[in-house]
């Protein structure tokens, strides 16, 4: 193709630039006009645009976790309907993990985009949808054993044929099996609207330039970014690089630890990520299909890349993953799915960690990579019901010339915490203390980031309390002589004096003047302890971030 | 009467002046970094020997600022205490725990710690639940520990932030009048009077700001009144806020939080009173400066405002004129990738070195440059002659840095440039507006910063926008705004309260207090009561979102239904549509404003004098080679006059390029409207 369209440099920077800002433009869309609060204040919806190939050509994600998840349900999807036999202004929907989606409130939406009487391109967008049916309110139940049980399984659908028909009885169907169809069809139609700006703008754009000429653009710039990312492989060193970490459990099992073991390999401008000697399935939703895998390795590639190489699917060219059947990254139907992130978490950093060695300043120590999910759900003083959701941060590892980050978002994902103003105001629950956990970043030349300490006290009525912790059993790594992030840990402390250790999952009621202190776990140090500038450490010790304990056991400060 | 206005920009200081039937001056005079006031008083001095302006007749002085932007940018600030809730001593440094790096392993904090550092925070036994009852009263003796301890320590300022203080404020209050009866010289910041509103994290950073650059902007303040009434300049010093209305420098430094963005909010303004003389009330600014560009929107007469902004880095919920900026300019570097690409920017030459035409060592090809092989700028008339530009070293970096690696010409690697940056400006103009739920094709554009106007029709082209504004002076237009802004007031307050179950008595009680704090800051203007415009916001949401909008209203019998329709229609504008549930208010703000008016320059009548200087050969996209432009000097057309594009506008402090396809006529004002040729104009 490129032979026959001669390619003009700067008409193909200004085409970039354009499909950047058409998926921002998709993005904003999404979000503004989405009804459930996790899309707007969440984020968590992501708008892309793709050749008929199913490549990325632009996205506009708020969460690493989302990267490239499209890919899978954009192919899955051409493959059943072929472009060639769809209309303009025609949307194909789906969220089944085991066809290609991530998990079930995951819906894609995917709209061709036309010049010239035929398509050239996809819309899609995706977002996480607040229910989709199944066992439990939210569809993300911590206690399925099966994906039955998780919600409505949608196969590749046509759900609008043409620019006004859309399938009633499919509509139908999703209206029946959400707990909030209203809010559930607002965000399909937010979808919806996202897609249609995207498809408008590029055949807008297509217009000016010619069909062909948009296809053959494409390819040149997928080209240029695998061009880049493979010159970028090839500056590091090559070999095949191993790592392995744990997750605590499946909830389920609680005492198996969850291996995930990676061979990464960087040979000939390829990554090939190698997960062999990883966990097989668990019964627990923890398990990934392999789209999930893929952003993780997605991720960790742009990571350690580069920012100025424009992100799109030539960068992703270079990847092979090798994902054992059966086991927790590539399960088999119908393992449950839906608390994926986890591992996918751990994935991430797996791979990350993995390169360490060859790129410590990218890299450094591990973090926490732990994001605690609470839940918190009852009846409060005046009969009303409420849930209340909390997602919790540790600390970031340290680099080779700066501390970890204390309480902060890494890897695949990027949530916000919940205000105690806001929390105290929904639940009939007060909140004693949020502090930094003193002691608890890993020591070393840097220190790792602290993790958080958080206590709960229930004030009136039972209370059903969910905890999805990690890094209760395996701390984050230090780097380079560095120490060990301090472990998370959960206690609940019952108004009669009983002390329970919380085993990383649990569901238990609560009652009041129970109480649950929550301590996250903090990232890696890097270097050794021992030389750690003095002065530093005494700034940590007024700042209250090191003990005088730990700064004399442990880093060996002489008495001032 | 003698009214000034003086705006500090990183460069020069703009200085402008206004009297009864005289044209407006304008003056420049270099910043002095290290104390701004220098400059200022430099031009106080100057008044006499430029423009013989005794200081005793200035009636009028008003001052944008930049000195709270950086003492933050710098780190300059003062030690700063924290006082928290027991328990909660690091919600200042815990934040939100989001990133804004998404790719990257080795993380930089994203919160503001370092105002105050751990050892500098104190817990307090206290706490209050969220419907204010009081659950453990205040230890007063932990207190008067941390005020001792933190007054040892050398703390000049002192942020108090206690949960739900913005419900029930008695124990920040009690706390505040402890250490004043013992330190009566520790400058404190209570964030029920600075920020009363809901979600911790966010009131104590503003809180925090506000107390370490409190001691700051207060001797700035106090060394430049001292200046000026030595000078003997008899006015009061009035500053601008972010918001974009004014303050003396009394009330001012009580609330130095509200500074941040005082000289951006001066243009916008500035912005705001050129689109009312020339009769337009939608209006996007782009200030384009060397590393990046402002954008704002003027929509139906009024700057759009954001409940809280970014400054170095960190949000801080305080309200300010919304500006946004984006990663282009005109020091913006094109460069070539490794897979052999043209890319532009995110790099800056900046002002120094600048772009290779300026001479000062720079080696990188900028969007300056090609406007150079463009013919767009006139080398021997770059910002009014005070810069010569050597255009051969623009030829020679963007033949070696991008056409010879590109295999085009020198002209066509020009024009490329300037396409790339033109699409980064116009989808983050487009980002903008549509963020906002406007559609950018019903706005004029309004160019402003030097290079302004050699982008604006390329920008207004690829955005369907058929109207350019060009301000008679854009370059001091931050100055001008200043002189024509209103005296403004803003006070809020938390009132968690459903729209379907208003309290209508509760709404005049809560406005009532409102405005008697409105009030007491409008005495200390001396500005009399009934010259006091009052308006009246609500914060309103769905019931249960944690994100509103803001809706005005007036307390009448009716203001159940306002509020609820209002915040339905500003929905459906923002998110495209609004569900029919419940919603909430959830704070109620009131605004008091007097003053301000339009500047019409009283003598805009051109210099006498030939307009036309000649002709340059200048190239621009969609038109085949070379075109012979007509050049005119902008300050002998006369109002009334009309022209045709291909043209160039020069004028002191900007160049306007106008190409084939769009008109050209001054207006009374003196300002100059573009319409694109088939366009209503």
């Amino acid at each position: 193709m490129n032979m026959q369209h001669k390619i003009d440099p700067i008409t193909l920077e200004v085409v970039r630039n354009k499909l950047d800002g058409i998926a921002n433009e998709m993005e904003s869309t999404l979000l503004r006009s989405s009804f459930s609060p996790i899309v707007r204040e969440g984020l968590d919806a992501s708008a892309s645009l793709f050749t008929l190939e199913g490549e990325s050509l632009a996205q506009a994600v708020a969460i690493p976790i989302h990267l490239a998840t499209m890919i899978p349900v954009v192919r899955r999807i051409s493959s059943e309907f072929p472009p060639s036999t769809m209309e303009e202004g025609d949307i194909y929907l789906m969220n089944d993990p085991y066809l290609g989606g991530t998990h079930l409130p995951d819906i894609a939406l995917v709209m061709p985009i036309f010049a010239d009487g035929r398509p050239i391109a996809f819309a899609a967008t995706m977002t996480h949808h607040q229910d989709v049916g199944g066992m439990a309110p939210g569809s993300i139940p911590t206690n399925a054993t099966e994906i039955y049980q998780e919600g409505l399984r949608l196969p590749p659908l046509k759900f609008r044929s043409g620019p006004e028909r859309f399938d009633e009885t499919v509509i139908k169907i999703l209206r029946l099996n959400s707990r909030i169809p209203d809010t559930f069809m607002g965000d399909i139609h937010a979808q919806v609207s996202a897609c249609t700006v995207g498809a408008q703008r590029v055949a807008e754009l297509a217009r000016a330039h010619g069909g062909n000429m948009m296809q053959a653009l494409f390819a040149e710039l997928l080209d240029r970014s695998e061009q880049m990312t493979r010159e970028a492989l090839r500056k590091i060193p090559e070999g095949t690089y191993t790592y392995v970490d744990y997750n605590d459990n499946d909830g389920i099992d609680l005492d198996r630890r969850i291996r995930i073991e990676v061979a990464v390999t960087i040979r000939d401008g390829k990554f090939i990520c190698d997960f062999t000697g990883t966990n097989p399935q668990v019964r627990g939703p923890f398990n990934v299909v392999p789209s999930g895998t893929q952003a993780a390795a997605y991720y960790a590639l742009r990571t350690i890349t580069g920012a100025h190489i424009p992100t799109n699917g030539g960068c992703f060219r270079p990847v092979e993953l090798n994902l054992p059947e059966g086991s927790i990254l590539n399960p088999v139907e119908p393992a449950p799915v839906n608390s994926r992130t986890a591992t996918i978490k751990r994935a991430t950093g797996a791979i990350l960690g993995s390169l360490r060695g060859i790129l410590p300043e990218i890299v450094g120590a591990d973090a926490a990579g732990e994001m605690l999910a609470l839940m918190f759900g009852g009846t409060d003083r005046n009969g009303r019901r409420y849930v209340v959701g909390e997602l919790i941060a540790g600390g970031s590892g340290a680099g080779p010339e700066s501390d970890g980050v204390d309480v902060i978002e890494t890897d695949a994902t990027n949530c916000m915490n919940l205000p105690v103003e806001s929390f105290e105001r929904d639940a009939p629950i007060r909140i004693n203390s949020t502090r930094l956990r003193r002691d608890s970043g890993g020591a070393g030349r840097q220190r790792g980031g602290l993790g958080i300490e958080r206590e709960y006290e229930v004030l009136a009525g039972e209370v059903v309390f969910t905890h999805r912790g990690e890094r209760h059993f395996c701390p984050p790594s230090g780097a380079d002589g560095g120490e060990s992030g301090m472990t998370a840990r959960s206690v609940i402390y019952r108004a009669g004096g009983e002390e329970e250790v919380v085993p990383s999952k649990l569901v238990t009621r609560l009652f009041p003047g129970d109480r649950v202190l929550i301590l996250t776990a903090g990232g890696g140090g890097f270097g050794p302890a021992a030389d750690r500038d003095r002065d530093l450490l005494r700034t940590d010790i007024a700042n209250g971030k090191v003990s005088r304990e730990q700064a004399k056991e442990i880093y060996h400060l002489a008495d001032d | 009467m003698i009214e000034i206005g003086v705006d500090i920009g990183g460069t020069f200081t703009d200085v402008v002046c206004r009297a009864a039937d005289q044209p407006l001056r304008v003056m420049k005079v270099p910043t002095t970094r290290a104390d701004p006031s220098r400059a200022v008083l430099e031009a106080v001095r100057q008044l006499k020997d430029q423009w013989d302006i005794e200081p005793a007749d200035v009636a009028r002085f008003v001052h944008g600022t930049t000195v709270a932007t950086n003492a933050v940018l710098e780190r300059k600030g003062p030690k700063t205490g924290l006082l928290t809730t027991a328990g909660f001593k690091d919600i200042l440094e815990i934040g939100r725990q989001m990133r804004q790096t998404m790719y990257a392993a080795v993380l930089e904090p994203e919160v503001p710690g370092y105002l105050a550092p751990g050892a500098f925070r104190h817990e307090i036994g206290e706490r209050v639940a969220f419907d204010g009852e009081i659950v453990r009263p205040l230890n007063e003796q932990d207190v008067r520990d941390a005020a001792a301890s933190l007054v040892e320590a050398g703390v000049e300022g002192i942020a108090i932030c206690f949960l739900f203080s913005f419900v029930n404020p008695a124990h920040e209050r009690r706390a505040a009048e402890i250490i004043r009866e013992e330190y009566p010289d520790v400058a404190l910041s209570l964030s029920c009077e600075v920020d009363p509103a809901f979600r911790e994290y966010e009131r104590t950073v503003v809180t925090t700001f506000d107390a370490y650059i409190k001691p700051v902007i207060d001797r700035y303040l106090a060394n430049l009144e001292q200046g000026l009434g030595q000078a003997g300049v008899p006015a009061p010093l009035q500053i601008m806020q972010s918001r974009g209305g004014i303050a003396t420098s009394e009330v001012a430094r009580q609330r130095p939080v509200r500074l941040f963005l005082s000289g951006p909010a001066a243009g916008v303004v500035g912005a705001q009173m050129v689109g009312q003389s020339a009769g337009i009330t939608d209006l996007i600014s782009v200030d384009i400066g060397g590393t990046s560009s402002d954008i704002a929107l003027i929509r139906a007469g009024e700057p759009l405002i954001r409940p809280e902004g970014h400054v170095a880095g960190y949000n801080i919920r305080v309200p300010m004129v919304d500006v946004n900026a984006i990663g282009s300019g005109g020091g913006s570097i094109a460069w070539i990738d490794t897979a052999g690409g043209l890319r532009v920017g995110p790099h800056s030459a900046g002002s120094e070195p600048g772009p290779a035409c300026y001479d000062r060592g720079g080696e990188e090809a900028t969007v300056t440059d090609a406007s150079i092989v463009l013919g767009y700028l006139d080398p021997d008339y770059f910002a009014g002659g005070t810069l010569k530009l050597r255009p051969e070293l623009s030829f020679r970096v963007i033949e070696e840095k991008v056409a010879k690696p590109l295999g085009l010409s020198v002209e066509d690697a020009a024009l490329g440039i300037h396409r790339v940056v033109n699409t980064q400006m116009t989808e983050g103009i487009r980002l903008v507006s549509i963020r906002q739920g406007y559609d950018p094709r019903d706005f004029a554009l309004l160019p402003l910063g030097g290079a302004g106007g050699i982008h604006a029709a390329a920008l207004a082209d690829e955005l369907g926008i058929t109207r350019i504004l060009i301000a008679r002076h854009p370059g001091v237009l931050s100055a001008t705004g200043l002189l024509s802004a209103v005296v403004e007031h803003e006070t809020s307050l938390a009132f968690p309260q459903r729209v379907d179950e208003l309290s209508l008595d509760d709404v005049r009680a809560a406005l009532g207090e409102l405005d008697e704090r409105c009030g007491g800051l409008m005495r200390k203007e001396r500005v009399p009561p009934e010259d006091v415009e009052i308006r009246y916001f609500a914060d309103v949401c769905f019931v249960g979102q944690s994100h509103y909008l803001e809706v005005p209203f007036t307390p009448g019998e009716d203001a159940a239904e306002q509020l609820r329709d209002g915040f339905r229609a500003a929905h459906r504008r923002v998110f495209g549509h609004a569900a029919d549930a419940p919603t909430q208010v959830v704070n109620l703000r009131a605004i008091h404003r007097a003053g301000g008016d339009t500047i019409t320059d009283e003598a805009a009548d051109a210099a006498g004098g030939e307009a036309r200087k000649g002709t340059r050969r200048i190239i621009v996209q969609g038109h085949e080679g070379h075109l012979e432009a007509a050049i005119y000097d902008r300050e002998r057309l006369a109002p009334g006059t009309t022209l045709a594009g291909p043209a160039i506008l020069e004028q002191a402090d900007t160049t306007t390029v106008v190409p084939p396809g769009w008109s050209i006529r001054i207006l009374d004002g003196g300002n100059v409207l573009l319409t694109r040729d088939g366009a209503q104009g």
